[in-house]
């Protein structure tokens, strides 16, 4: 019984790890590019389990691959602890800002959020120095000096820390927290939920999570600039992907992420300057048609098809 | 257990509260009143989701009104809201675990509480996967006091429990209330005098703000005043 239950979590870990032996340096590519994606994603969706609406994933990611950078390149650590660092900056900065910004809701916290990434880019920008001013800064080297198999591995790695997170809050009690506040936070207070904690909290750790793929990408990809670094496909197409995925899961906003890297990448080759067209048909079907995304969908079936066979 | 010592507050201008004291022991009591007197606002205040302007409220001697709310909750009180008491897309037997899964004392005993609440409501283990919002409005509002009743209260506060009810589920949603008195005191917020006053020992009657009477029930159901302006005699 245990067995059976975890073998498709075991056997989906191994194909993911196993990808590079029968894959080239183009799929791999695609792969890194996707799964940073798709973590993205799912941090984002964590937060929106809590029914707050953040739009400062590409804030906090760009914030990660600074921190990460200019640690590498003035301190001279080993990537992965500047990763780190990339990821504990935001984490840090998300506490500070949240224990303000928190106090607001809806489209107000939404569109504060949506304003940090604009803000971050701006006061780095101003220190050319320290961080390049508008030109940024690049690498000497990118991570693995370029392997693509290490660092597919890499990204993987992130990805499935974001995954294990994400599953550690939706088995523990952080689930039945934050499901009590995005249906109604005051009857969540009478529950004795201490509601600001818990939004400050998955605040914090989904913006840390951000900031760690921000600052991956930026040793993968060797350089940082206010404008690529902060830019807004790393809020857009992550929300897609949960959105196309279904929403407050794991598993949709990473079926999402797949979904979506591969059919983007596989409409880039296609049509090379409309596939953006398509994309944004996909997201227009998709809300109108599949309002709970894939996996709700899937989701409903299976209820559906249960339901019937044990009425028979 | 509980006092509540000249409180005072306002809405803008309004005077919506004006003097209200009140005590709760281990007994069940009513607050009775018109809409708008000041019952729900008065119930708001105890546990911390609005902040009167003056006056004081203990619980166990411990005033409660520099607490958060849920910090009021974890003391021993339990509130069943009026209407949106519930949380429709969790099932009903998530909504029962987060009355108890918060309160640091009742987390343990969550397993026997859950039984305690499916012996006392038991469509509710009927219902246990279904989401809350498919209840019906009757069982929703079983289901709003089960909850409140997880974590073992020492003081459930409830703020119209028979709003929206249809009559024969008000006669038995005070039966159990009666019942309920046993295991916590109970402070009851309500419009429907009549059948509420023979759930209660005690009652105050509060009116544009203020308490204008106070007694026990059987003298309340007495006095000309609450027969002619709440029992329609």
């Amino acid at each position: 019984m245990r067995m059976t239950r975890y073998l498709p979590y075991v056997l989906g870990a191994a194909l993911a790890a196993l990808f590079p032996l029968f894959s080239g340096a183009y799929l791999e590519q695609v792969a890194v590019g996707m799964l940073i994606y798709l973590t993205l994603a799912l941090s984002w969706d964590m937060l929106l389990r809590s029914g707050q609406l953040g739009f400062g994933t590409a804030g906090f990611f760009g914030l990660g691959s600074y921190a990460a950078i200019l640690l590498f390149l003035n301190v001279g650590v080993h990537p992965f602890v500047s990763i780190a660092f990339g990821g504990v900056v935001a984490g840090v900065v998300a506490l500070l800002v949240g224990l303000a910004v928190l106090r607001l809701r809806g489209m107000y916290f939404a569109i504060t959020t949506l304003a940090l990434a604009g803000i971050f880019a701006v006061v780095l920008r101003n220190f050319p120095g320290l961080t390049g001013g508008s030109e940024g800064r690049m690498l000497p080297n990118c991570i693995y000096a370029g392997n693509t198999t290490k660092i597919y591995w890499l990204v993987l790695a992130l990805a499935v820390f974001t995954i294990v997170i994400s599953e550690v809050f939706e088995r523990t009690r952080i689930r039945l927290a934050l499901t009590s506040i995005r249906n109604d936070e005051r009857v969540a207070k009478s529950s004795g939920v201490n509601v600001f904690k818990y939004l400050v909290f998955v605040f914090a750790v989904t913006s840390a999570i951000q900031g760690l793929a921000g600052g991956t990408y930026a040793h993968v990809f060797g350089f940082v600039s206010p404008e690529g670094s902060f830019s807004a496909n790393f809020l857009l197409l992550p929300l897609a992907m949960a959105l196309l995925g279904g929403v407050h899961s794991t598993w949709g906003p990473v079926v999402g992420g797949l979904v979506l890297g591969a059919l983007s990448e596989y409409l880039k080759l296609q049509i090379p300057y409309g596939h953006l067209l398509v994309y944004g048909a996909i997201i227009v079907v998709v809300t109108l048609f599949l309002p709970q995304g894939l996996m709700g969908t899937v989701r409903a079936w299976w209820r559906r098809s249960h339901v019937t066979r044990g009425a028979q | 257990m509980l006092a509540v010592a000249k409180l005072n507050h306002y809405y803008g201008k309004a005077h919506v509260l004006r003097d209200v004291s009140l005590d709760v022991g281990t007994e069940s009591v009513g607050v009775f009143g018109p809409n708008g007197a000041g019952k729900t606002t008065l119930v708001h205040a105890i546990v911390g989701l609005v902040r009167p302007r003056s006056g004081d409220v203990t619980f166990d001697g411990r005033s409660l009104l520099r607490l958060p709310t849920h910090e009021v909750i974890r003391s021993g009180v339990a509130l069943v809201p009026q209407e949106r008491e519930l949380f429709p897309y969790m099932s009903v037997r998530a909504n029962l675990e987060s009355g108890a899964a918060y309160i640091p004392g009742a987390r343990k005993d969550l397993p026997a509480a859950l039984q305690a609440s499916f012996e006392m409501f038991p469509i509710l283990k009927v219902r246990a996967r279904q989401l809350a919002g498919t209840l019906s409005g009757g069982e929703q509002r079983m289901l709003a006091i089960a909850r409140a009743m997880m974590s073992s209260p020492k003081l459930l506060i409830l703020d119209e429990p028979s709003l929206g009810l249809q009559p024969s589920l008000v006669t038995e949603l005070f039966h159990k209330v009666r019942n309920l008195g046993e295991r916590s005191a109970i402070l009851m917020a309500e419009q429907n005098v009549r059948q509420s006053l023979k759930a209660v020992g005690r009652g105050y009657v509060i009116e544009n703000g203020q308490i204008a009477l106070e007694g026990p029930s059987d003298e309340l159901l007495r006095n000309d005043h609450v027969r002619r302006a709440y029992l329609g005699l």
